[in-house]
């Protein structure tokens, strides 16, 4: 643990056995990406000099399956994402990287304006129809998410919880927090119902994911700081730090540290949890809220590459069985495709839902009720790619506390 | 946490194979992996000994040697399971403990082995008139006259042609097979008129890399229904296609036996109490989990894949459980300089002994764990190696394991 997981001292245990090949969705979909194990372990020790750039690189979606297959623990996507930022020293970032990184700061423009929210999703809608994205290197097949007319941190000031003693801070995630509210009032009903008072904490940013991914790394780092620093408070006053967004808790309990390295990142991370992780502590306790009632439904279970990194089984999927809430088979269908903004760039967008083909085939057979998937893109891209809309499972087990 | 029946420890392919045979016989199980395991690095060919007939070898090895604890039950139903869960995946495998069926390799040499996938199955190439050795343009690693002149050396008497074919592969990346498999998926069209100009014979065979796709069988029928001659495969450098293939049967056999698979999940230590292993921990990056279980089938290799450590000299480590690893004292004893020779290596001797249920057991025989079963690479006192014996006392110590 600890000071092994940055990323910069995991390169040298590559034996350059192919495993990460054998298992990247972006090789499997483009013969131009040259390899996980090439650009990352490879030519991010072994070139010479500035100029020596991989051009590949940026084909690499971070969806983390090099690392998984990894039997060495080479931390291969992170490698790759210090590589994009070295490129980025020398190179301007395009507008569509630079949207696609700031997300946040664009929904905080957006809501200081009346009706903010409505007029932009109105503007999306017609830069769709013209073609505007398209000619600003977004894919124009892709509705951006639409904002909700109200945040979910806007509105959760008027949802009435009664004190608890015990409390955790939700951190909420963009996602959640502008696109999809209704995840984070479900998540705010489970909580309340497990006896936990919901908190937030106005001081977090975005988690930086968008930001790593594009190569606006020093600006994931100021991020991280903040955060980190943040979580450090929480940690010292005894209250965890809880997010029903897969992205944002790889980020926070791992990312941090395998980039920057700062031991700070690790202690805070121990003060994360993601939410089914943290239910699933808590029915380890004798703490979980058994009071469920069966919605006799039938789920297909869409896994996010992000949760699979944790290595903490699948939790979701046994809270929901364990108590009847409702059966869950596990789609077993590979990554989506989408990897958080990676999907939105236009030259990405064929190979995002080249890699997303499996998945919409084994949804499309719809021998269930309800898709679930922890990850908010993608819920987005399984919608986009089947018009089947799925849900957080945090929404069903809300829906079973009546 | 629901509490397993059977957790298996590793998704190489006794680990696979432990999962696989657990679940067929309705035992609730958990496959805990770190890394993606062997098979996208193996040839697909499952090799038991080296000897002309393996199975009368294996029965004349001595009482300490894996196979003589694992017994001939487990070794002819692992055969049978193996070839099955193949079957069930379109990936039709031919051969049985006592065969040695010959597999052309990527350098054109000949290897034996008891199972092989039909693909690569070269058992009719000595009676073949003439053999086609066909290159593919921009495929690296394989070259078609270096194989013709190394097969020359088994069939002097043969007459052999090379052809080089353009796929339009070519753009990108140097391809591997693995890249060529998953390129010519659903595309083999273009493969089987190339394959027809060559105007090769009934009595004909073509030998290639093996890209026909990294799932079953699919892509070989859809061309070899349209060609004459027989087509062979041959075994490749990783990633193997072959290898993808036998794993990806597996994975789609634990998938419809629900067996719960997680990935990234490194395993650092056992929960025991006395004699019995309640479950087993993981580490993730900021703290542990345990998965409680029944029984724990422990696969997690030998030294390649951490299995087994040794950090200090003279001081092998199995780190899950530290069990009494068993290893040849002393220096001298460890290797011979003959890295090829025909000697076992030493070192590769190394590993955990146990009992007839493959139960760990101490130096002095006594079982440590009533319901821990170590299988595969890191079971000592053999070189599998050098015997040509590790593929099948990872599937035979498997069967075992998840039928005691």
């Amino acid at each position: 643990m600890s000071d092994n997981t940055k990323a910069i001292f995991t390169g040298d245990r590559c034996l350059s056995c192919t495993s990460c090949m054998a298992n990247c969705p972006v090789m499997a979909a483009v013969k131009e990406y040259r390899g996980p194990k090439l650009v990352g372990p490879a030519h991010g020790r072994m070139h010479f000099s500035q100029e020596d750039i991989e051009e590949s690189l940026n084909y690499c979606s971070n969806c983390k399956s090099c690392d998984r297959a990894c039997p060495s623990g080479v931390a291969v996507s992170t490698l790759n994402m210090l590589q994009r930022a070295e490129y980025y020293k020398k190179h301007e970032h395009l507008r569509h990287e630079d949207m696609l990184a700031h997300g946040e700061r664009m929904a905080k423009l957006i809501r200081m304006m009346p009706f903010g929210a409505t007029f932009s999703n109105i503007g999306m809608s017609i830069g769709k129809t013209l073609g505007i994205f398209s000619a600003l290197g977004l894919a124009g097949e892709r509705n951006m998410p639409a904002y909700a007319s109200t945040s979910f941190k806007d509105g959760f000031k008027r949802i009435k919880q009664a004190p608890a003693s015990k409390k955790l801070v939700m951190f909420t995630g963009c996602f959640i927090n502008d696109n999809e509210p209704q995840v984070g009032q479900a998540f705010v009903k489970v909580m309340n119902a497990n006896g936990y008072e919901v908190l937030i904490d106005e001081g977090f940013n975005c988690c930086g994911s968008p930001l790593v991914v594009t190569g606006f790394l020093d600006e994931a780092r100021q991020h991280a700081d903040n955060n980190v620093a943040r979580i450090l408070d929480w940690k010292r006053k005894g209250i965890p730090v809880v997010t029903p967004c897969t992205s944002c808790s790889l980020m926070l309990k791992e990312e941090y540290h395998e980039l920057f390295g700062e031991h700070e990142m690790h202690e805070a991370a121990q003060n994360v949890y993601d939410a089914f992780e943290f239910l699933e502590i808590l029915q380890e306790r004798g703490e979980f809220n058994e009071n469920v009632k069966p919605l006799n439904q039938k789920l297909l279970y869409h896994v996010p590459c992000h949760l699979k990194s944790q290595a903490i089984g699948l939790p979701a999927q046994n809270i929901l069985e364990e108590y009847k809430v409702a059966k869950v088979q596990t789609a077993d269908a590979g990554c989506c495709g989408i990897s958080g903004n990676y999907g939105f760039r236009k030259d990405k967008y064929e190979i995002s839902m080249k890699i997303g083909a499996k998945l919409f085939e084994r949804v499309k057979q719809q021998d269930f009720d309800k898709v679930i998937s922890d990850c908010g893109t993608c819920r987005m891209q399984i919608h986009h790619g089947t018009n089947i809309k799925p849900v957080h499972p945090i929404e069903i087990l809300a829906k079973a506390y009546a | 946490m629901r509490t397993s029946d059977v957790i298996v420890v590793g998704g190489g392919l006794a680990g696979l194979m432990a999962a696989a045979v657990s679940a067929s016989r309705k035992q609730s199980v958990t496959l805990l992996t770190f890394g993606s395991g062997s098979l996208p690095l193996a040839s697909g060919a499952i090799d038991f000994f080296n000897a002309d007939n393996p199975e009368v070898a294996i029965k004349q090895l001595p009482d300490t040697h894996p196979y003589a604890k694992i017994g001939s039950k487990a070794r002819d139903g692992a055969v049978k399971f193996l070839c099955d869960v193949a079957a069930q995946a379109n990936l039709p495998y031919n051969g049985r403990l006592s065969a040695q069926i010959p597999v052309v390799t990527a350098v054109g040499t000949l290897k034996y082995s008891a199972l092989v996938p039909e693909s690569m199955d070269a058992s009719k190439l000595a009676a073949k008139q003439k053999v086609f050795v066909v290159e593919i343009k921009g495929l690296k690693d394989f070259y078609a006259s270096m194989i013709v002149d190394n097969l020359k050396k088994y069939f002097p008497a043969k007459q052999f042609e090379t052809a080089k074919l353009d796929l339009k592969f070519l753009g990108g990346r140097d391809i591997t097979c693995m890249d060529a498999a998953q390129l010519l998926t659903d595309n083999e069209q273009p493969l089987a008129n190339e394959l027809k100009a060559l105007n090769a014979g009934g009595d004909d065979a073509i030998i290639l890399p093996p890209i026909f796709g990294i799932a079953g069988n699919f892509s070989r029928s859809a061309v070899q229904t349209q060609v004459r001659a027989e087509i062979f495969e041959t075994t490749c450098l990783p990633p193997s296609p072959p290898g993808m293939r036998l794993q990806r049967a597996f994975m789609k056999y634990l998938q419809n036996n629900g067996v719960k698979f997680f990935e990234n999940s490194k395993v650092i230590r056992g929960v025991v109490e006395g004699k019995t292993v309640k479950g087993v921990v993981v580490e993730t990056a900021v703290r542990e989990k345990t998965f409680p279980a029944r029984k724990v089938i422990l696969a997690t290799g030998g030294f390649y894949s951490g299995g087994l450590t040794m950090r200090e000299f003279d001081k092998p480590r199995e780190p899950i459980f530290d069990l009494p690893v068993f290893f040849p004292e002393g220096a001298d004893n460890w290797s011979n300089v003959q890295l090829f020779g025909d000697k076992p290596q030493g070192f590769s001797t190394t590993g955990i002994f146990t009992d007839d249920s493959l139960r760990p057991v101490d130096s002095s025989g006594n079982v440590l764990f009533d319901n821990l079963h170590v299988v595969g690479a890191n079971l000592g006192g053999c070189d599998k190696i050098f015997e040509r014996s590790a593929g099948g006392i990872a599937i035979s110590s498997a069967y075992k394991a998840a039928t005691v």
